[in-house]
């Protein structure tokens, strides 16, 4: 499909567009519904593990089995409560923000593979463009941390664009193992190399490399230090309330659902799985899982300091990255990936 | 009838702005909004707040944020090595293990003066 050329061509265009199967996709099962459905699960998801594990019962009394509708009462509540912004506080920036936290975090869904055919937009540098978008996160932060214009948020922004420096490139080397495994930067080529193996196998010091930064890339215990409640407040949401806090929040917990399938994808194969069920459903049994072990150390871990953080990524992490690409190296040249299969 | 993938995903934005955009306006005119001197204050744990918040501060961890700017743009040379690694041969590949190898020598520099607390 052409774009149109005239403007007399607009309609047909928007109509062919409206009527394709992509746009449907967009809409209803790889798209919009699905990604907000599964995020606000997570939201109750994790309440309700963190419940269980301090032996407490969690939400309960919004409905449904176990109070399963707790995201919706919570949505109406913070739709319908006033927008306070600080008197002081740079009011277009500071309503633009949380929107473009929300787009930037839905963005990346576009190029996961939720299956063999189950994909908005096959991008032949998908892994590129989710490392884009989730790299601008710590920028936006800091913009809405200065626009709000009190201190505690500033803080936390500045913390939060500090804390890239530790965790990005060692994220970006343990997924350059799996890019030369799999020979290509589109995520469903990657997920297709997989049929026979999954990658956790051959890269497993890379996958532990890229648990632990994705731990730091979603400011999770124990490296939420931008958010870090006995020190700042709420870090860089202190200021936010009502609907602006509602957009953070879907934008943090779709980025969990997207950094969470992006962990299945490079590492755990993707839709692969035995045939008895369809391959969506594989997909999402993983990625909950993936989110089940980074939704835990919430409840059992304590917060690391700034330069324990910093150490570990540039002493531990990267030099481990770097290890394993020459390991990915020896695998490769040695034919050893033509025996397995790869 | 396939869309070119890069309109998809401007498509898929528009959708997300046009469906979470509401979210954020529809509650700016319903809800209550009555000025109040002291609810919009920035929150300093209950006082009155006291001086610039977009103060400077000191620049600490400086040796890892140099480190940061140069592993940053090898890390993407080094994509496009990885993605092409199988498809050449393997002696084209030699140059950038060569780089690697040498690349961990100023690492290891630069980590040993910035482990020495006094020089952050």
């Amino acid at each position: 499909m052409n774009l149109p050329a005239t403007p007399a061509d607009l309609i047909p265009f928007l109509f062919a567009v409206i009527t394709s199967h992509t746009f449907i996709q967009i809409i209803l099962f790889p798209g919009f519904i699905h990604v907000t459905l599964v995020t606000a699960f997570l939201t109750w998801y994790e309440r309700k593990i963190i419940a269980r594990i301090q032996l407490r019962i969690g939400p309960l009394y919004a409905g449904g089995p176990g109070g399963i509708l707790q995201p919706i009462a919570d949505g109406v509540k913070l739709i319908f409560k006033e927008v306070m912004i600080p008197y002081k506080a740079d009011k277009p920036l500071f309503l633009a923000i949380p929107l473009a936290l929300v787009v930037m975090a839905a963005l990346p869904f576009a190029v996961i593979p939720f299956g063999q055919n189950w994909v908005i937009a096959n991008l032949d540098v998908g892994l590129v463009f989710v490392f884009a978008m989730i790299s601008l996160f710590p920028l936006m932060i800091l913009i809405f941390a200065w626009a709000s214009n009190s201190k505690y948020p500033f803080l936390g922004g500045l913390r939060s664009l500090f804390q890239q420096v530790a965790y990005e490139i060692p994220m970006w080397i343990s997924a350059l193992s799996i890019v030369m495994l799999a020979g290509s930067l589109s995520l469903v080529d990657i997920v297709n190399a997989q049929a026979r193996i999954w990658f956790i196998i051959p890269a497993f010091l890379s996958f532990i490399v890229f648990f632990i930064s994705v731990m730091a890339e979603l400011e999770r215990l124990p490296f939420d230090l931008p958010t870090a409640e006995p020190e700042l407040v709420a870090g860089w949401f202190t200021e936010s309330s009502g609907a602006i806090f509602m957009l953070q929040f879907l934008a943090l917990y779709m980025k969990m659902y997207l950094m969470s399938s992006l962990v299945t994808v490079l590492f755990l194969g993707g839709w692969w799985g035995p045939a008895f069920l369809p391959q969506p459903v594989w997909f999402i049994i993983k990625t909950l899982i993936v989110a089940t072990f980074i939704i835990i150390p919430r409840a059992v871990f304590a917060r690391i300091r700034v330069d324990m953080l910093i150490r570990i990524g540039w002493t531990r992490l990267l030099i481990v990255a770097l290890v394993n690409v020459f390991l990915t190296v020896l695998l490769i040249t040695s034919g050893l990936t033509a025996i397995l299969g790869m | 009838m396939a869309l070119n993938p890069w309109l998809t995903v401007i498509i898929w934005a528009i959708v997300v702005i046009a469906l979470t955009g509401p979210m954020l306006t529809l509650p700016m005119f319903w809800s209550r909004r009555k000025p109040d001197p002291f609810r919009d204050m920035p929150f300093e744990s209950g006082q009155v707040p006291q001086g610039e918040a977009r103060h400077r501060l000191v620049m600490q961890y400086y040796p890892y944020l140099l480190m940061f700017v140069a592993f940053d743009v090898v890390g993407m040379f080094l994509f496009a090595w990885g993605m092409s690694f199988t498809k050449i041969p393997l002696y084209a590949s030699f140059p950038v293990l060569l780089f690697l190898f040498l690349l961990a020598a100023p690492l290891g520099y630069a980590l040993h003066l910035a482990l020495r607390r006094e020089n952050w």
